[in-house]
């Protein structure tokens, strides 16, 4: 008896080593042709607190979060009870746990979750390794689990040596005895969570931050101007060294007021730009993007929310930047912003932002989240990818030229500083065509009218966002509760409710022709957003993107929307 | 990155030609007007285009100079030029990078990147015309103001010690860090130039009088004087002169080193060599 997917966490505390553990795991499966997914959970500690990497396994591909695990592993106790609560396990889990772990955690032993302890170490090591070393729980873990789930052992070792395949020769090697005994263990279990076997087509293992970088360098970025802030610091520093070998250049400015200012330096003089941030960081920013705005500047803005406001929850997820994103700022300034829809999509998302940035000459801010981000997914390839757009950067006659003429097409040439005989000063106070500070009203209301008007022209075509099913009930949402929606969808509709999902992927301006077509015969709606004040919800009403009769399914952050959860809303 | 490859034209520009049909909004008898003028008789010693310079500010009255020349400008929010030009400097090297703003802008709002970009030191001027106070919003003391200068929004003054920009530019780690006045537009001349050719960042604080606002700074015209001390060549007697020499004495403080012209960054790896991290 094989099943279709299996969802898996390891849990322990800090320096545990559950994320290396499902790292390893999440490799292996994607070796075996398996799809998953892995996502992060983190308390506040930077070491010592706790820790757990929750997977989902799958012969389909996979992106949302299960309603319950199958597979708990404690590496220990100590830190379990701060976070079970926010992995719902029940009677048909099982947990394995180590010996002399602890006591177990009393919101496990209350799911009623059947607990199995076992000596989760390599029994030939000395009792000096183990003091010196550790006893590698956490990669004997990995096999266990591994090998339970019916990976081949070579795509194991395969995981392991990319894993940790760079530590020194002892640890090498002490690594791979925890794996294979972990493997060993297995084998006298009585459980069995066979995978179904599967096809192995060539596919990506990657974070949502990954693709996003990724994506804005396929755009052409090679200026980033940026300040740490978790949970958008890994883009960041997955990107600073692949920056620099492709000729390009990331600065950490002494702040975010800094860092958005240098991007957008480097955007006037020519090098697509973008800076990454999350809430706090953007708050800091809106002052510039309506500089940015003013003066016509291209810039784009990697938004990897977190929970809010003020320092809020720095490591864990909400959709709440919503208001800030779309309306952030004194004055107009209307601003594009657009929100991946999966992992995958981070990197069609940031391509396009870039392409969107440059050719009208406007802020874009993509509107990521920490479950986005810091997941790890396998995922296909051969995603359409957008079509590449640049800056108008052509003057034309010298003597005719004008930096904000205002004529038929609201975007106005752009020269490039260097350029003979084209000088122009950008400026955030209202001006005339030629760029020279004006206070008149006739030049006020024709500037911001041309602004308004770049972002109205904007047509996102065929990517304003994705129906998925049909039905009479329909949920309209964006970025990580996309998922959790399609999967209570599918469930709804094996149950005969047919329910469509309607992912965003342009919020503002408002794909409205798009979204009212996507909701033609539906007479009921849900909008659903990890987030209080229903932000999505109340912007769509206010653009009447949904009838007032729509209802609005909205809570805070951090939990990820169940499946179930947003089931039991639509019936 | 990109660069413009444009013929460069051979030429020569007049201090004039450096300027642009646009009004000045300044007072009459404002500093700022000598100060332009100065500066583009540099760009003509120096023998520069219009297009090659990029005039970087933020906001306040002497901010407002990049519109009054012919050169790529950029006039952005309150305080945040040098991180600008510091986003451009990187992006753009070819570009001759001149700040320009007040003391307001620079010292206060931008206080915190005042000090970083001297760490920095990329190649650029940054001109701070101090007036010592906030002339655009009608008179409000700024961090150059004396603590016992009476107004509106501060009566008797703030009581605040005054900040001193070349000694924290040195501090910060500032290789260049100069003295000029707008009245003495020889000697300001040369500093601009001198600052402008420096390869590194250079400070030059520019004593430029508030007509309006700090009237009593007509008075600079004869106490502003020449410094005669040698130029130090040690950063902490740099600080020491400019924390014992008066506030209007003139000149060079400190010539640190500068810095090489890096090699331009060459990709050596394509995009879809990274990509390939990503398979499995």
């Amino acid at each position: 008896m094989t099943r279709a997917s299996i969802s898996v966490v390891f849990a322990g505390s800090g320096g545990a080593g559950a994320m290396t553990a499902g790292a390893i795991l999440l490799n292996a499966a994607a070796r075996c042709g398996y799809y998953g997914v892995m996502t992060q959970l983190f308390g506040a500690q930077v070491r010592g607190g706790e820790s757990a990497a929750l997977i989902q396994l799958s012969i389909d591909p996979v992106d949302a979060q299960p309603d319950t695990y199958d597979v708990f592993v404690a590496l220990d106790w100590e830190k379990i009870e701060q976070f079970a609560p926010e992995i719902p396990l029940n009677e048909k889990s099982i947990v394995f746990a180590a010996k002399d772990g602890g006591k177990a955690a009393p919101s496990v032993v209350k799911s009623r979750a059947r607990i199995s302890e076992m000596e989760m170490t390599d029994p030939g090591m000395t009792l000096l390794e183990r003091a010196l070393r550790g006893k590698r729980v956490n990669i004997f873990a990995a096999g266990l689990i591994g090998a339970l789930v019916g990976l081949n052992e070579g795509s194991l070792w395969e995981a392991l040596n990319e894993t940790l395949g760079h530590k020194k020769p002892d640890v090498v090697a002490g690594n791979k005895k925890a794996l294979a005994a972990g493997i060993h263990m297995a084998k006298q279990q009585q459980e069995n969570f066979r995978l179904a076997s599967t096809r192995q087509d060539k596919r990506w293992l990657i974070t949502g931050n990954q693709a996003i970088a990724l994506g804005t360098l396929r755009g052409g970025v090679r200026f980033v101007g940026c300040y740490p802030i978790t949970p958008a610091t890994d883009l960041v520093e997955w990107l600073a060294p692949v920056l620099q070998k492709l000729g390009g250049k990331l600065v950490l400015g002494e702040d975010e007021l800094a860092s958005i200012n240098m991007v957008l330096g480097a955007s006037f003089g020519g090098v697509p730009a973008m800076t990454v941030t999350s809430g706090p960081g953007l708050s800091l920013m809106v002052e510039t993007i309506g500089l940015a705005v003013a003066a016509e500047v291209p810039v784009v803005l990697i938004n990897v929310m977190r929970g809010g406001p003020s320092t809020g929850i720095p490591s864990k997820t909400e959709q709440s930047d919503v208001n800030l994103a779309v309306y952030g700022g004194h004055g107009d300034a209307p601003r594009i912003v657009i929100a991946p829809m999966s992992v995958a999509d981070c990197i069609f998302t940031g391509e396009w932002a870039v392409y969107i940035a440059e050719a009208y000459q406007t802020p874009v801010i993509v509107l990521s989240d920490q479950l986005l981000g810091q997941a790890q997914q396998v995922i296909d390839l051969g995603a359409e990818r957008p079509k590449p757009a640049q800056r108008r950067t052509d003057g034309g006659d010298p003597k005719l030229f004008k930096r904000y003429a205002l004529g038929a097409d609201p975007i106005s040439p752009m020269t490039l500083p260097g350029t003979p005989d084209f000088a122009w000063v950008g400026d955030g106070l209202t001006h005339n065509e030629m760029g020279v500070p004006v206070s008149s009203a006739s030049a006020h209301a024709a500037q911001m009218q041309k602004r308004a008007r770049k972002i109205t022209q904007f047509n996102p075509g065929k990517f304003w966002g994705e129906v998925w099913g049909e039905g009479e009930t329909a949920i309209v949402t964006f970025g990580s509760s996309i998922a959790p929606a399609r999967e209570a969808a599918k469930r709804l509709a094996a149950e005969g409710h047919s329910v469509r999902v309607i992912g965003l992927r342009v919020i503002s301006p408002l794909p409205a022709e798009a979204l009212k077509e996507a909701l033609k015969g539906v007479r009921r709606i849900f909008v659903l957003e990890q987030n209080l004040g229903a932000q999505l919800y109340h912007y769509l009403l206010g653009a009447k993107g949904v009838p007032l009769d729509a209802e609005s399914i909205a809570r805070t952050g951090p939990l990820p929307f169940r499946p179930a959860e947003i089931a039991a809303h639509l019936i | 990155m990109s660069a413009v490859t444009a013929p460069r034209n051979p030429t020569l520009r007049k201090a004039h030609e450096f300027r642009s049909e646009a009004q000045p909004i300044w007072c009459p008898g404002c500093g700022d007007y000598g100060v332009l003028n100065c500066l583009t008789q540099a760009f003509a010693i120096l023998e520069l285009q219009p297009h090659d310079i990029a005039m970087i500010s933020g906001i306040g009255c002497s901010s407002r100079l990049p519109a009054y020349t012919k050169c790529y400008g950029f006039h952005g929010v309150h305080g945040r030029a040098l991180p600008f030009a510091t986003g451009l400097k990187l992006a753009r090297p070819d570009l001759e990078v001149v700040v320009v703003g007040g003391d307001g802008d620079g010292y206060s709002i931008g206080g915190n990147h005042f000090m970083h970009a001297c760490r920095r030191d990329l190649d650029m001027l940054y001109l701070v015309m101090d007036n010592r106070v906030y002339g655009m919003t009608k008179g409000q003391p700024s961090p150059t103001t004396e603590g016992d200068w009476d107004s509106q929004i501060a009566p008797g003054g703030t009581q605040l010690r005054t900040f001193n920009p070349l000694a924290v530019a040195l501090a910060a780690g500032a290789n260049f860090v100069a003295r000029g006045y707008a009245g003495d537009p020889i000697g300001l001349t040369d500093l601009i130039v001198e600052g402008m050719r420096w390869r590194g960042f250079a400070l030059l604080e520019v004593l430029s009088p508030c007509v309006t606002f700090r009237p009593e700074e007509i008075h600079w015209k004869e106490r502003a004087h020449r410094r005669t001390k040698t130029v130090a060549k040690d950063r902490a007697t740099a600080i020491a002169d400019t924390l014992t020499e008066d506030e209007l004495s003139l000149g060079v403080f400190f010539r640190g080193e500068e810095v090489l012209s890096g090699a331009e960054v060459r990709p050596n790896i394509s995009l879809s060599e990274i990509e390939s991290q990503f398979a499995i």
